[in-house]
């Protein structure tokens, strides 16, 4: 446990920027939707096992809280695979390319990509939230 | 200047398998798991999904199939990355080993629990 939390004040003082956050956001983005995905396997295999529950456990999806999880899950999804591509692209096919300076520079394109990827899907998901939820545009 | 290399095999370990495969499998899951998180969350939304909706498309043979894959290939992948973190924060091998039985059994109930219901659905409700 001492170890946990020696590394647990490491990653909230190291200063190690684009690469450390990068670091820190692929496993938190990864982590989050791995726990996610737990979650809905087994919420799915209910359409088979329990078809009514099925039903109920989907009410919940769609309450407002749950509904802004969703949006960030999607977000967490798209970073994570902009960035793995990233990953995954310098490991196999250019690890030259790992260094300070352009790994920076490759950090910055990851996000803009999924800012470009995620705000309009944020936008349609939040306009159905309002619609179905609160009445909004006419729902 | 010539420089003689000498080529020496090495035997691949497990955990360097296990790293390539989190690469490999990364380029199927773009497709497979973008395509179906946009279908669901974004075009169709969860205020339009029931258990009829999930039933007629299990029930369509292309889809199961794009399902089995994001299955197999999502979760594997997810619950390596889970056993790669832990790894970074267990010292101890054996507590280490411990915990990978514990996530491989985790693995094996939750992928099996979706597999049964994918491949039990073949018809839709009063098809
Ligand atoms: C005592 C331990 C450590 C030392 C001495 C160390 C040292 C360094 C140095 C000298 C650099 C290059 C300098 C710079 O980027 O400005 C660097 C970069 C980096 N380190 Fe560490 N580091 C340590 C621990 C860590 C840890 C725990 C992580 C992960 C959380 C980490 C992740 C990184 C990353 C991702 C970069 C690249 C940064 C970039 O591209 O800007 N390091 N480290
Ligand atoms: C969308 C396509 C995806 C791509 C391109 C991708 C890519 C990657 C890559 C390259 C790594 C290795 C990172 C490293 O070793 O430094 C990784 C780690 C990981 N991935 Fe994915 N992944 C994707 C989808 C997913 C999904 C759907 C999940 C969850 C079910 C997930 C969960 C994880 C976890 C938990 C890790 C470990 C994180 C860490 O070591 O810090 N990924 N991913
Ligand atoms: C909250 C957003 C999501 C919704 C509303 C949703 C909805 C659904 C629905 C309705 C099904 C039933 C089968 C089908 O229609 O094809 C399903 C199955 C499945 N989904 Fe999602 N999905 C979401 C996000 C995700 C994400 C992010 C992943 C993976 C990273 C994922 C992985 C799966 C898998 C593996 C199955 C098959 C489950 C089984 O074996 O029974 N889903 N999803």
């Amino acid at each position: 446990m001492s170890s946990m939390k020696t590394t647990l004040e490491g990653y909230a003082s190291y200063r190690g920027r684009e690469g450390h956050w990068s670091f820190l956001l692929h496993r938190i983005t990864g982590l989050g939707v791995v726990l996610f995905l737990a979650i809905h396997i087994v919420d799915t295999s209910f359409v088979y096992f329990a078809p009514k529950l099925y039903d109920e456990v989907l009410n919940v999806y769609r309450s407002t809280l749950f509904g802004l999880g969703e949006i960030a899950l999607v977000f967490c999804l798209f970073f994570h695979g902009v960035n793995g591509l990233r990953i995954a692209y310098l490991d196999l096919f250019a690890p030259q390319n790992w260094t300070i300076e352009k790994t920076r520079r490759s950090t910055y394109i990851a996000l803009i990509v999924t800012l470009v990827l995620w705000l309009p899907s944020a936008g349609i998901m939040l306009y159905k939230l309002l619609y179905h939820n609160y009445g909004l545009f006419g729902g | 200047m010539t420089t003689t290399t000498r080529p020496v095999k090495v035997k691949r370990t497990f955990e360097q398998t296990a790293w390539l495969w989190m690469r490999y499998s990364a380029f199927l899951l773009i497709p497979l798991a973008w395509g179906h998180m946009i279908l669901q969350d974004v075009v169709v939304g969860v205020h339009n999904i029931n258990a009829d909706y999930a039933i007629q498309r299990i029930a369509n043979l292309g889809w199961k199939i794009y399902d089995i894959f994001l299955l197999g290939f999502a979760f594997a992948h997810g619950m390596n990355g889970v056993r790669q973190v832990l790894r970074d924060y267990i010292r101890n091998p054996q507590t280490f080993q411990v915990v990978s039985i514990i996530l491989l059994v985790v693995w094996f109930v939750i992928t099996m629990m979706g597999a049964i219901a994918l491949l039990a659905i073949n018809q839709p409700l009063g098809g």
